[in-house]
């Protein structure tokens, strides 16, 4: 927020009873109510107390009244559709007041704020996250600040034409030869009048005939021919431009930072690169010519049955208005009965796809009738809706084209006037109504341009957005390369939370020497991803910082300092290429003889080279005949060949046999030794083998120390490592 | 297992690389292969297991002890560089083991419902080949080479698409 909320004058005067000369710090408004309607509540720090009130009347009602002094700690409790904001008082929770998800941010801003205050910490200014477009109000896409209902489409169109101005030339050939290719389509018609008056009706002028015939073949060849060529030539743009576009999508995708990735679902992701990209495409090699073209043709054959009979063409245009409005509203009424049947069928999909996956649980319980019966329901939504869908388009279709005969209608029965009384030849006539003909389906098509660019311009809309959207690279980047990085590691006072008003590491402190072997021990969900994805800079710490060699994170080059940084993460993931490939996917330039020397250490060359392939064998989506422990290993060697001086190992605690968890072990041993490693440690070999242990429970240090100290202690990790003992217990006598 | 310690290794394993002069390999009087390395080591009936059989076959050849989970001995380096005798022995070991016909030409290829049967001519004879969902089966390696495994299992290398006859590229476009 750029400038504080103004307090309303009652909150003012409620203020400065209660407070008497003390300076408001905090004032901020909630948008709920103390019923939990929508209403005006005021939190307000003035002095050195803290005020609720509410603002509805004309008197303010004080709710709250607590001195500063007897809060310890401020805290938002996540509620459904809201949240609220609660001080605890005395080691007693107290509710302040709560506000819905509109204000998560300001609130997570006070929270922070008043926690501070109460802590006797300078309370920290933050900037609001522009969320809405500041023109209309609208809620934005957090990572995105266009604004879909103000963002004006003629501006995707020049930006989309923009990707054009590579290939001008062939752009202009466009033009031309869509312009000429309807001039000559404009021929024939008049060719035929010509034919009816000189040679037909007269019954003579016999050698004009052939003429006549060779001008219409000539003409019609030609006017294919330039069809053809502008054809071929737009594909070609419309492909390449769409190329381009894709080409910059997926490089900006690469670069996008991860809390775009954390916001957005891989599927919506996918959809955008391939059917957002397909529809441009659409768009520019067929959509836009086609505008154009049929704009051509409806000018020429105005402009043509102007010039044959002005009267007669004022007739035939009349009614084209009335025709436009009927047969858009005709053709919206099917669009709708369409777009409910692909809905359906897209649930109907779902339901399928949902009761293969689960065949095995279907069976165990028996519910394959009830599974039948919600697939009949489904089957029978379907079939009204296909059904209604196809009997509107048999129904609509056919009234369309009578709607659009109207105006020729009229033609032949002034027309027919007109050739009688002689004031038109029947050639004349033929070729009006040819013309007419050729007028109608294009100014059909037209009525639907707006709603068909629209959709094809929100596509371009939806690409320019992920264009548009914040990158790893535009995160202050550091600037300092260090010749070498050591690898000592230190976190300071460092919070932060994926929801800023939700911190997941709270105030976390530590230090590791460089070679250290650090394991994170906690429960799931007590911050230890988190703690590493700081340290990966994935995120950047809300407060506090980290520093690497004695210098800050955020100052260190992002991209030296990843180049250095390594990962064995629980899912081994192995891409679609040869095992070798997959090894060498951190030093593209590595040796055979290197990647084969990584392998021995992980322990994989021998199943590798006993692999048909060998290190050409393929791995990744398509490499289902190497096993978990496989590929773990294959993880291990791609890190050993990278070499990075601080290592990430996120073990997994797959089910393998004995024999692999020993080689696996072993690999791992021999990964680690002389690096900095952050481990999030389940075996007990690795916690031992740790040169210190932090302890972490919901996201805060709770203990810190070696294996045997805190063994000792006979604290937090006692416990765990008793509960751990016995779960290994159960698992060898089980297993 | 969770208590069993590996500790830290003493010593981390290396390759073991053999010059073609540290390797002898014969056949022994009762007709068994041989293979002594150096002078300290003699293997019974040794496998010899291409690295890289795809993308660079030649380059080393592991020697392992006879059974599928088999000792490697070591990495040869340029077997053809070994004495005439043994590089007989070794060439036909590999012959047997990796059965990978080179397609030289597609003589011929109808598609019946996904499914093609195709006749190929290959460095192995010519051969009648069922292929089903083809475009899961095929491997590409780098732009050009493509390998194609037939609804058998039996694999197929084809090392140049663009070293084949104009007919036989069609036919493969068709498919790829």
């Amino acid at each position: 927020m750029a400038t504080p909320p103004t307090l309303p004058e009652s909150v003012q005067r409620l203020v400065a009873t209660r407070s008497p000369g003390g300076d408001v710090r905090i004032a901020a408004p909630s948008d709920l109510g103390p019923t939990g309607l929508l209403g005006e509540r005021w939190l307000v720090l003035a002095g050195d107390r803290v005020l609720v009130c509410a603002a509805d009347g004309a008197e303010a009602d004080l709710l709250l009244d607590l001195p500063l002094s007897d809060i310890s700690e401020v805290e938002v409790e996540n509620l459904v559709g809201g949240a609220a904001l609660r001080a605890v008082v005395k080691g007693r929770k107290v509710d302040l007041l709560s506000f819905t998800n509109a204000l998560g941010d300001r609130f997570g801003r006070v929270r922070a704020q008043l926690d501070a205050a109460a802590k006797g910490k300078p309370i920290p200014e933050r900037e609001e996250k522009v969320k809405r477009c500041p023109t209309c109000g609208l809620v934005l896409g957090e990572d995105s600040r266009v604004c879909p209902r103000c963002a004006r489409r003629g501006a995707a169109l020049r930006r989309l034409l923009g990707y054009s101005r590579p290939y001008r030339g062939r752009l202009v050939l466009i033009g031309v030869l869509m312009l000429s290719g309807t001039a000559f389509g404009l021929v024939p018609p008049y060719l035929t009048g010509v034919l009816v008056d000189r040679v037909l009706v007269p019954k003579k002028n016999v050698h004009l005939l052939a003429w006549l015939v060779m001008g219409l073949a000539g003409s019609s060849v030609l006017s294919t021919g330039l069809q053809i060529w502008r054809g071929r030539v737009t594909a070609w743009l419309g492909g390449r431009v769409s190329f381009d576009i894709r080409a910059a999508l997926y490089e900006r995708l690469q670069w996008l930072s991860l809390r775009y990735f954390d916001r957005h679902t891989t599927g919506a992701l996918i959809s955008r690169i391939t059917q957002d990209s397909g529809g441009v495409q659409d768009l520019l090699a067929f959509g836009l010519p086609w505008i154009i073209t049929n704009l051509a043709t409806v000018i020429g054959v105005s402009v043509m049955i102007l010039i044959i009979n002005w009267k007669l063409a004022v007739l035939a245009l009349i009614p084209a208005p009335l025709v436009s409005l009927v047969t858009r509203s005709l053709w919206n009424k099917m669009r709708a009965a369409f777009h409910n049947f692909w809905y359906r069928w897209g649930r109907f999909h779902g339901l399928v796809n949902d009761a293969l996956n689960r065949v095995k649980v279907i069976k165990a319980f028996s519910q394959q009738p009830v599974e039948i019966q919600r697939y009949q329901v489904r089957n029978l939504d379907l079939l009204d809706a296909s059904v209604y869908a196809e009997q509107t388009w048999g129904t609509i279709f056919p009234l369309v084209w009578l709607v659009m005969g109207s105006g020729s209608l009229l033609v032949w029965y002034f027309g027919g006037l007109f050739t009688v009384h002689g004031d038109l030849t029947v050639g004349k006539l033929m070729a009006f109504l040819a013309y007419l003909g050729m007028l109608y389906g294009p100014l059909n098509f037209l009525t639907q341009v707006t709603q068909w660019m629209s959709r094809a311009l929100t596509a371009a809309e939806r690409i320019f957005e992920v264009l548009d959207a914040e990158s790893d690279s535009e995160q202050t980047k550091g600037e300092v390369v260090p010749e070498q990085i050591h690898g000592e590691v230190e976190y300071r006072n460092v919070t932060f939370g994926y929801e800023k008003h939700q911190p997941v590491v709270k105030e976390v402190s530590f230090k590791t020497a460089p070679g250290h072997m650090l394991g994170l021990v906690g429960k799931s969900g007590a911050g230890k991803t988190t703690i590493i994805n700081l340290l990966c800079r994935f995120y950047d710490a809300d407060e506090g910082e980290i520093y690497v060699d004695g210098i800050n994170l955020r100052d260190l080059s992002l991209w030296a300092y990843r180049g250095r940084l390594g990962a064995v993460l629980q899912e081994p993931f192995l891409f679609a290429a040869t095992i070798a490939e997959n090894i060498a996917y951190g030093k593209p330039e590595a040796s055979l003889e290197e990647i084969m020397a990584a392998a021995k250490l992980a322990n994989a060359h021998d199943f590798i080279v006993n692999k048909p392939d060998g290190y050409d064998e393929q791995a990744g989506e398509r490499g289902g005949r190497l096993s978990a422990g496989e590929k773990q290993r294959i993880c291990i060697a791609r890190a050993i060949l990278h070499d990075p001086a601080i290592l990430i190992l996120d073990e997994a605690t797959a089910n393998v046999d004995l024999e692999t968890e020993e080689q696996i072990q072993q690999a791992i041993a021999r990964l680690v030794e002389g690096r900095t490693t952050f481990a999030i440690a389940h075996r007990l070999s690795t916690l031992r083998n740790a040169d210190n242990l932090l302890v972490i429970d919901d996201g805060k240090i709770v203990e810190f120390g070696s294996h045997a100290e805190l063994e000792a202690k006979k604290g937090v990790y006692y416990n765990l490592l008793d509960l751990h003992r016995k779960t290994s217990l159960v698992k060898a006598v089980s297993g | 297992m969770a208590d069993h310690d590996p500790g830290q290794p003493k010593d981390p394993p290396a390759l073991r690389y053999l010059e073609p002069e540290q390797v002898k390999i014969y056949r022994a009087e009762d007709g068994s292969l041989r293979a002594t390395i150096g002078e300290e080591l003699s293997v019974l009936s040794p496998r010899f297991v291409r690295v890289c059989p795809l993308t660079d076959p030649d380059r080393y050849i592991s020697i392992r002890g006879d059974d599928p989970h088999g000792k490697e001995f070591g990495l040869l380096k340029s077997w053809r560089r070994l004495d005439p005798e043994a590089r007989r022995l070794v060439e036909a070991e590999l012959e047997r083991r990796y059965l990978h016909p080179r397609v030289k030409r597609i003589v011929s290829l109808k598609d019946y419902h996904g499914v093609q049967l195709c006749v190929l001519e290959t460095d192995r004879g010519v051969r009648d080949v069922t292929l089903r969902d083809v475009r899961d089966n095929i491997i590409y390696f780098g732009g050009t080479r493509v390998l194609i495994t037939d609804a058998e299992g039996n694999r197929y290398d084809v090392p140049d698409t663009n070293a084949l006859d104009r007919r036989s590229r069609a036919l493969l476009a068709r498919i790829l």
